[in-house]
């Protein structure tokens, strides 16, 4: 009882601020991106979808690491809370890889040419979008809810490999995906200051997005336990 | 209670385990084990028989590309050579192509060789780096947004 007072209590208090400051970050992104970054030197204007399509991605990787470390959390403590923050992380992160997915498809075809083709980082990151749907689904399988955190906690583990793999996946011999920009094997970012600036500032609204969408999606099942019971 | 402890220590220790085992595998052996496209050399190693479908990727030979509309609303033909630097390889085709498709860049092509070698090409894709920067004063960019 204590604990849940405690967790619903930091997260009413804090969750107004976090919307606050995701829909102000977002306007400052916005502006960096459509008008004060300059428009790429080969690609033109069209590059700006990266300040889209690269935050998404990254709050896939962020929100399926997270489901990871949740599900060993409750594997390990079985402590309610921690399935709460996986199945809210799990959805987010569904949300977001399907938004890269077709930001990505926007840019590509004015660029490569085509909505899609079968190149090695599109597949995995495909993969992990039905993977993590698949997770989603296995959830609604039990209504037992230890059986159901169980089950779902060890997927939650396994499939969290294949966020490295979709990463590596563009240093692959003969893939058309370019490599990363920013984190480069070998020198710094292969992008101007202020497109750099410009990046960091969107990922970092869409990560205030994350914590917000969070915030209120733990909410929400912590309330659902204590419905069924699950947390007296 | 802590025999059940135990056992669900055991069943994360298995888990992970279980993770990184498939982790390993996959990555080792997708990696070696997908092919995207095939160089113009590779392709030329495998004597791929006329009418096989294929990709090949390499680089459009600066010099090579010209593009000829077959009527006035009607598609393009087009027509370059994509090189490894080793072996060149003359890509035939008619349709669009991508706006980034340059001479000297990165293109990979879908289709297939013919009894002469010429590779007749049903799509175009054009690959380009993760290298961004600002125009120069003066210069195009070399894709712009606008409609053809």
């Amino acid at each position: 009882m204590i604990e849940t007072t405690l967790e619903r209590g930091v997260g009413l208090r804090i969750r107004p601020w976090l919307g606050i400051a995701a829909a102000a970050s977002f306007v400052v992104a916005s502006f960096m991106a459509l008008i004060w970054a300059p428009a790429d030197a080969v690609q033109g204007e069209v590059y700006r979808i990266i300040y889209v399509h690269v935050p998404s991605a990254w709050l896939a990787y962020l929100a399926f690491v997270v489901v990871f470390l949740a599900s060993v959390g409750w594997l390990w403590s079985r402590r309610p809370l921690f399935d709460a923050i996986a199945v809210a992380s799990a959805e987010i992160g569904v949300l977001f890889t399907g938004l890269a997915l077709v930001a990505g498809s926007i840019w590509a075809k004015p660029t490569w040419g085509v909505w899609w083709t079968w190149e090695p980082r599109l597949v995995t990151t495909a993969v992990m979008f039905v993977m993590y749907v698949g997770y989603l689904l296995l959830r609604g399988l039990s209504t037992d809810f230890q059986r159901r955190a169980t089950r779902a906690a060890i997927l939650g583990v396994i499939l969290v490999i294949d966020v490295p793999i979709v990463h590596l996946s563009v240093l692959w011999a003969n893939s058309l995906h370019q490599l990363p920009t920013v984190l480069r094997a070998a020198g710094g970012p292969a992008l101007d200051s202020s497109m750099l600036l410009t990046l960091m500032v969107s990922v970092a609204a869409f990560t205030l997005v994350y914590a917000y969408f969070m915030s209120a999606r733990v909410a929400i099942e912590l309330v659902r336990q204590e419905r069924l019971w699950i947390r007296t | 209670m802590l025999e059940r402890i135990g056992s669900r220590r055991l069943l994360i220790v298995a888990a992970l385990a279980t993770a990184v085992i498939v982790g390993v595998f996959s990555v080792t052996n997708l990696a070696s084990s997908t092919v995207y496209y095939l160089t113009p050399s590779e392709a030329k190693l495998r004597t791929l028989p006329t009418g096989q479908l294929v990709r090949l990727g390499g680089l459009v030979k600066v010099g090579s590309l010209s593009i000829r509309p077959l009527s006035f609303h009607g598609p393009n033909e087009f027509e370059f050579v994509i090189t490894d630097g080793s072996v060149d390889v003359r890509v035939l085709g008619q349709g669009a192509i991508p706006g980034l498709l340059r001479e000297g860049a990165g293109a990979i092509v879908e289709g297939s060789f013919t009894a002469d070698a010429t590779f007749i090409a049903t799509q175009v894709i054009a690959k380009h780096d993760e290298v961004y920067t600002a125009p120069t004063a003066g210069a195009t960019p070399a894709h712009r947004t606008s409609l053809p």
